[in-house]
């Protein structure tokens, strides 16, 4: 018992800030499929516990019952209020309530409406758009102008915003808000997707990670049918564009089966094409309630006792655990009888007294009478198993007069401002959160009543295991704070010193953002994505680079990795999947159908890259640690846009979120997959490769651009085969990306994973400047790769820059291909510059325009219009 | 937070009266005012059940409590019970331009745990080259007084080393104005027969010559010392309890024999006498001319094996010239300059800390290699004098009684089992030699592991070592960093700490144990939190 060790242990744990009931987001699964409940709200009352288990011992009921006997409390009667204290207390509540959505039929066949509610407090905005019959990727559009109810917001070009309002029926309580929507019935619509936003708390609620979707054409019904036995229009969750394949279909159908069957009711019948339906998808909300605990002393004159009356403004049950103690050692004691109605002795140490509902109904109350011989009055108070509330880590304490002449202090204590703590415990699975007040809080309960010899060992022992694991905790945290001066990987732009004079050359030319090609040779196994040291250099020397680039006026893109990331520690099985660092997320962080790593998030809402864990992009919390730390790194690195790696692994709306928050200079996305090859040759139409990358740029609303992986696949075959005839599509337009959506195209020969020391993908060798001839000449946004610009290609590649430049050629501009055959490709951009490339002939044609030639090399030749 | 009565830190309760005036709370007891304020100061004493000791409190006020910590061996008897164990800190904790903590929130988490653990304190390595950088005289100590501070708060003790030397990893160099001067005297550094220079640390010929800016090293590293305690003197005595006096290479008192030493002493080569920069060769001319033999000041032994060889043949062989008089006469002169050395500083460290009540240490090597050997080679170019026919330790240990201070060993996580049979090497032997010296000379130990990554067996080693009956009453466990809380190595620490610590003593029987008790279970300090809240 040493005065030193008892001098700190208890600041360690002191925290300015009130913890708050509910720890971050909640589980993910009962947010959006609980068992069907109640659709009242209530206060999240989740299986709690303690980040270390045996504290339910501590609470276990062990009552004495005494006779409550109200009569023997002292009268009323009493002189002055000695001493009155109100302390604020925060809760946050965990709203549970819920979605419902409408399909009804109007007036006639041909009119119906769609009613969006939600029974939550909030500021609903409905944010929606529609999906045409003819809209190949999942891109949402304006609804035609009748169907937009009065009040809506245009969102762009593509989504409209609706306010929800209170709802007129007053059956469904105060806080029902409903959108209703009218659809004229209309053959080009086939889909309502939307997505719900609280702009209280700027909160979107999506189903399961993607738009709500109201399918309303046909074909959709053969296709459920095909599905499942559930006929007619399901309501099912997601983009499922008319591509998706059936077995995603089956599985989404497959969900919703589970998760709604008892919720999708009364399918009515509609006409032949459309049903009536009604669902509700629960959802939760955190709310941030503000009550109070007010205590006042007053002296009784004829019995010179103290009566303390405690109220409360927390509704529902509450338990006051109350002690009293002699002197200001708060030890706490338990004072002599009477007690107040329903009171039990706990442990020997405290009263337990249940609080009696205040007269006016809201609230409750407790007096209670102390003998002059207390010095004080402690307490905590109880509201279920799992929040305690107390005085910021400590027991609540109210000095009682021992003699009435000495405490003459009438006081109203305010306490400005002073945050009543309110621990709420977690579930078991937390074993690692942060939970050190409630752990300490609890060890204060536990040293409160040390006194028995005989509990004592027993709460040792409970204290002693709580105790290592915070003690495993802490190491943990500081393990991996020190592991990130260790130069692991990380992932960041790598800029060798030459960088600076490469770019400089590239800003020349690019009429879009110049960029570097992040160099990484790796950093693309992030696990603390905070730590920029790797084994390039650390953040200092980034920040130098970054700044020095700057200064030559060039912008850089950080490559960053959000799809996956290691992690720091094992789970209970031995799984890695427990993150540490300042992202400290657990496995909720993670997607469920990874069977390597056992996440307990949703279902990915992409594909999985299998050498770490694959980050749940769902989840809220996730989503905001990620934009915080985006916009972290345009502000303390100076970033100006980003490059994204293996963006196959999530869901682009994702992507989209991302750049809103972080409002790049330009960002591109690496959407690798494989082109389409028949018996090893690569089949003339890319268009399905191509589609999968403009799929992805629509579902970031083009917020985005991609990489022309299939403009440089084509490229390849191309040149290396001598087959120039690939370059033109069935429509005699360029068959890469940068035929369809040139504007986000991003167009390369090579990077730094296809090449340089990683050659996965190399260019045909020998080759790369009729590449370069074609993409610096092309729409889209050509990249050229820092390894080419300083090899000996430096002065052919700096020469089409400038053509490029002079001639103003941009991402939008025209290509008109004359030549696709088998030895040349030829092609006039924007009238102004003419290009060939192969070993074939071309002259371009001599009419209005006289050409004179640029620049020509091996197999390539480029002219401009003089 | 201050409205908070059940408070503790010491900033706390030294607001405590404020508090309870706002809460209306005027019952206070004037002995319980006192104590707070005892505790406000830091005195530290410790109590089980503060409600019951505090007449026994009043009484313990009067006794100067600094004394008593200095006693040295009396206080024995009682810590048979365990040894009080520190932890050392990363060697770069604060950074080089001492304004900012490298990791500092790794360190405030690793700080918890080890509290939490019940290690009593932290080692912190404060450099030379970091907080006089510039210029002479110009001292920057906010780094080293954050982490002070941040120690305090967490109710840790510190033992702070002055690093009079610079380190190569992490690279700390000495400081900048020392390393501009040696650029052009490169002989206030040790060198090698081969004229390599020695460059981290000043040789310890130049303690009393003015090469230093007109100063003496001597003079250089007492005001630092002075500074230091100005600068600390809020902690000192109540944070600080002990400070260890950089010596030499890696803050040990010895010659740097091996230019660059592994951490666990496992060299096979013999190293090199250090005598050849001109001031240690002019010293030895006098001393040759002095003792009638002119010839043997000229130099080292000339057929002593270069660094990495072994001592198979030469100098250190079996009757060769290491038994002649020549040998005698070179070994006691390299060896007495080294405790003459050794003595400057650390009688410096005692007449500069000696009011303050804090412990001074100084840390001697483990030469272990070559222990099995009749010449000791490894001990002899490191400047003990230690062979089957003298005894090397024996005037160390006078040394560190002389001046009050406790000695801290290394390598005690070495077991003879686990070195290379050809080095004939004896960890296990040597540091029983040493300790017994020690125990003569009545001077207290402190162990230390001599490498950061786990010895196989380490911890049964250093737990043999802290059970005998010895003179150890203090261990400091090396090195708080990302190893030290990894997953391979932590649970293993957490498990020794905990076997370290015995079930419960009767801690209330001496109201004065004070803080030479050994670091307690979790359960005593959570108990004691109760107190705690009472004063």
């Amino acid at each position: 018992m040493s005065m030193s060790t008892t001098l700190t242990l208890e600041p360690l744990f002191r925290r300015p800030i009130p913890i708050s009931i509910a720890h971050r987001s909640s589980n993910p699964k009962t947010f959006f499929f609980p068992p069907p409940s109640s659709l009242s709200s209530s206060t999240i009352i989740k299986t709690p516990s303690w980040s270390w288990s045996p504290s339910h011992k501590l609470h276990a009921p062990k009552f004495q019952a005494f006779a409550a006997n109200t009569d023997t409390l002292e009268p009323l009667q009493s002189s002055d209020v000695l001493f009155s204290k109100i302390s604020p207390i925060n809760r946050t509540e965990l709203l549970e309530g819920k979605i419902f959505v409408r399909l009804d039929q109007g007036r006639d066949l041909r009119n119906w409406e769609l009613t969006v509610g939600c029974n939550l407090p909030g500021k609903w905005v409905l944010h929606w758009g529609v999906s045409h019959l003819d809209d190949v990727g999942s891109e949402w559009d304006q609804p035609p102008r009748d169907m937009i109810p009065p009040g809506s917001v245009p969102i762009k070009d593509y989504a409209i915003e609706t306010p929800l309002k209170k709802s007129s029926s007053a059956a469904e309580g105060d806080n029902f808000h409903e959108v209703k929507i009218d659809l004229t019935y209309n053959s080009e619509i086939s889909a309502i997707n939307f997505v719900l936003k609280d702009e209280e708390t700027g909160a979107w609620f999506q189903h399961k990670g993607r738009d709500f979707k109201v399918p309303l054409v046909s074909y959709l019904k053969e296709d459920a049918n095909v599905i499942g036995p559930k006929k007619g229009f399901s309501f099912w969750p997601g983009a499922l564009g008319q591509i998706s394949n059936i077995l995603l279909k089956s599985e989404a159908m497959h969900d919703n089966d589970q998760d709604n069957s008892k919720q999708s009711s009364e399918p009515k019948q509609g006409n032949s094409q459309l049903e009536g339906f009604y669902v509700e998808m629960p959802i939760t909300k955190e709310v941030t309630v503000s009550n109070s605990i007010s205590v006042s002393i007053k002296k009784c004159t004829e019995t010179s006792k103290n009566l303390l009356y405690l109220e409360t403004d927390i509704p529902g049950a509450v338990l006051l655990h109350w002690g009293v103690c002699k002197d200001d050692l708060r030890r706490w004691e338990v004072p002599p009888a009477p007690y107040p109605a329903e009171t039990v002795a706990f442990k020997d140490r405290a009263l337990r007294t249940k609080l009696q509902s205040r007269d006016s109904g809201k609230g409750n109350s407790v007096e209670i009478s102390l003998g002059e011989e207390f010095s004080g009055f402690l307490f905590v108070v109880k509201l279920d198993e799992n929040t305690w509330v107390n005085d910021k880590g400590n027991d609540f304490y109210i000095p009682l007069s021992s003699s009435s002449s000495s405490l003459t202090v009438k006081r109203e204590d305010q306490s400005e401002g002073v945050q009543r703590e309110v621990t709420k415990v977690e579930s078991q699975e937390e074993s690692s959160s942060t939970f050190t007040d409630g752990i300490i809080n609890e060890i204060r309960h536990l040293v409160t009543d040390i006194s028995s010899e005989k509990t004592r060992k027993t709460k040792s022992k409970e204290a002693q295991e709580s105790i290592l694991q915070e003690i495993e905790r802490l190491a943990a945290e500081a393990y991996s704070i020190f592991r990130t001066n260790i130069p692991t990987f990380s992932e960041e732009t790598v800029v060798e010193p030459e960088a600076a004079a490469a770019v400089e050359s590239e800003t020349l030319v690019s009429p879009e953002p110049p960029k570097i090609s992040s160099g990484t040779g790796t950093g693309y196994m992030p696990k603390d994505l905070y730590n920029l040291n790797s084994r390039y250099g650390n953040i200092d020397e980034l920040k130098d680079v970054v700044k020095s680039f700057h200064g030559a006026g060039i912008k850089v893109l950080g490559d960053v990795v959000l799809n996956h990331r290691c992690a720091h520690f094992k789970n209970q099985n031995g799984i890695w999947n427990i993150f540490g660092g300042r992202l400290n997320w657990d496995d909720r962080a993670i997607v469920a159908d990874d069977p390597h790593f056992q996440g307990r998030g949703n279902k990915s809402s992409g594909d999985n890259f299998h050498a770490a864990p694959n980050i749940d992009h769902s989840q809220d919390f996730v989503r905001k640690d990620i934009k915080e730390w985006l916009l972290w790194l345009r502000e303390e690195i100076g970033y100006d846009g980003w490059r994204l790696d293996f963006v196959r692994g999530f869901w682009g709306g994702y992507v989209k979120d991302y750049l809103d928050a972080s409002e790049p200079y330009f960002a591109v996305g690496e959407y690798w997959d494989s082109l389409s090859y028949t018996y090893g040759e690569m089949d003339h139409n890319q268009d399905a490769h191509r589609q999968r990358i403009i799929d992805w740029i629509n579902a970031t609303n083009g917020t985005a651009g991609a990489f022309d992986v299939t403009t440089k696949g084509i490229l390849h075959s191309a040149l290396d085969k001598c087959e120039y005839w690939r370059l033109s599509d069935q429509k005699g337009k360029p068959p890469g990306v940068l035929g369809w959506w040139p504007s986000r195209a991003v167009t390369f020969i090579e990077n730094h994973d296809t090449g340089s020391t990683q050659g996965h993908w190399r260019f045909p060798s020998g080759k790369e400047m009729q590449g370069y001839a074609y993409i610096l000449t092309h729409p889209g946004t050509p990249s050229v790769f820092y390894d080419h610009i300083f090899s000996h290609y430096k002065s052919e590649i700096s020469t089409l820059m400038s053509v490029r430049q002079r001639n103003k050629i941009h991402c939008r501009s025209t290509v008109k291909i004359l030549k696709a055959e088998r030895d040349v490709y030829a092609a006039i951009i924007d009238d102004k510059v003419a290009m060939k490339i192969g070993p074939g002939h071309f002259e371009p044609p001599s009419g209005s325009q006289k050409w004179s030639s640029a620049l020509e090399g091996r197999d390539y030749k480029i002219w401009e219009a003089s | 937070m201050e409205i908070s009565l059940i408070g503790s830190s010491q900033a706390k309760l030294g607001r405590s009266d404020l508090a309870n005036r706002e809460l209306g709370f005027i019952n206070l007891k004037d002995g319980f005012r006192v104590s707070n304020d005892r505790v406000c100061l830091g005195k530290n004493v410790r109590w089980k059940k503060a409600g019951i000791r505090f007449t026994l409190r009043a009484l313990h006020q009067s006794e100067p409590l600094q004394a008593e910590k200095r006693s040295g061996a009396g206080r024995r008897s009682k810590s048979v019970d365990g040894v009080r164990l520190f932890v050392g800190l990363p060697l770069d904790a604060v950074s080089k331009d001492c304004n900012s903590l490298n990791h500092a929130k790794a360190i405030a988490a690793g700080l918890k745990a080890l509290k939490l653990l019940g290690v009593e304190g932290v080692e912190l390595p404060v450099w030379w080259g970091i907080v006089e950088r510039d210029a002479a005289g110009k001292y920057d100590w906010s780094g080293y007084l954050a982490i002070a501070e941040m120690v305090q708060k967490m109710g840790l003790k510190l033992h702070v080393s002055l690093c009079f030397h610079g380190s190569t990893k992490p690279n700390i160099p000495l400081p900048d104005w020392v390393t501009r001067i040696g650029e052009s005297q490169p002989d206030i550094f040790f060198k090698d027969r081969s004229g390599k220079h020695y460059k981290e640390c000043l040789s310890l010929a130049v303690d009393n010559l003015p090469v230093l800016d007109g100063k003496t090293p001597i003079q250089v590293y007492q005001s630092f010392c002075e500074s230091f305690k100005d600068s600390f003197s809020p902690f000192m005595g109540s944070t600080i309890t002990g400070i260890s006096m950089g010596l030499g290479p890696d803050g040990e008192l010895r010659y740097p024999c091996h230019h660059h030493l592994s951490s666990d002493g496992k060299t096979q080569g013999v190293g090199e006498f250090q005598c050849y920069d001109q001031n240690m060769l002019s010293i030895l001319k006098q001393h040759a001319e002095a003792s009638g033999n002119p010839l043997w000041g000229l130099g080292g032994p000339h057929d002593a094996p270069t660094f990495d060889q072994p001592p198979i043949s030469g100098f250190f062989k079996d009757g060769a010239s290491w038994e002649s008089s020549y040998g005698d006469f070179f070994l006691s002169w390299y060896s007495n300059q080294l405790i003459a050395h050794g003595d400057s500083l650390l009688s410096l460290a005692s007449s500069s800390f000696g009011d303050t009540g804090v412990t001074i240490y100084g840390k001697i090597p483990l030469m272990h290699s070559w222990y099995g050997t009749r010449s000791h080679p490894s001990e002899l170019t490191a400047g003990f004098y230690n062979t089957v026919k003298t005894d090397g330790y024996e005037p160390v240990a006078e040394l560190f009684a002389r001046n009050s201070c406790k000695m801290i060993l290394p390598g005690m996580d070495l077991s003879d089992a686990h070195q290379p049979n050809e080095t004939h090497s004896s960890p296990e032997l040597l540091l029983a030699q040493i300790m017994a010296a020690c125990k003569n000379h009545g001077v207290q130990v402190s162990g230390q592991n001599s490498s950061e990554s786990a010895v196989l067996n380490g911890f049964e080693q250093i737990k043999k070592n802290l059970g005998g009956d010895n003179v150890l009453d203090l261990f400091t466990y090396h090195r708080m960093g990302a190893y030290f809380f990894s997953p391979e190595h932590f649970p293993s620490f957490t498990e020794f700490v905990r076997t370290l610590n015995r079930p419960e003593l009767h801690s209330d029987d001496l109201p004065n144990e004070g803080e030479e008790e050994v670091a307690q279970s979790m359960i005593k300090s959570q108990e004691s939190s109760i107190s705690m809240q009472a004063a």
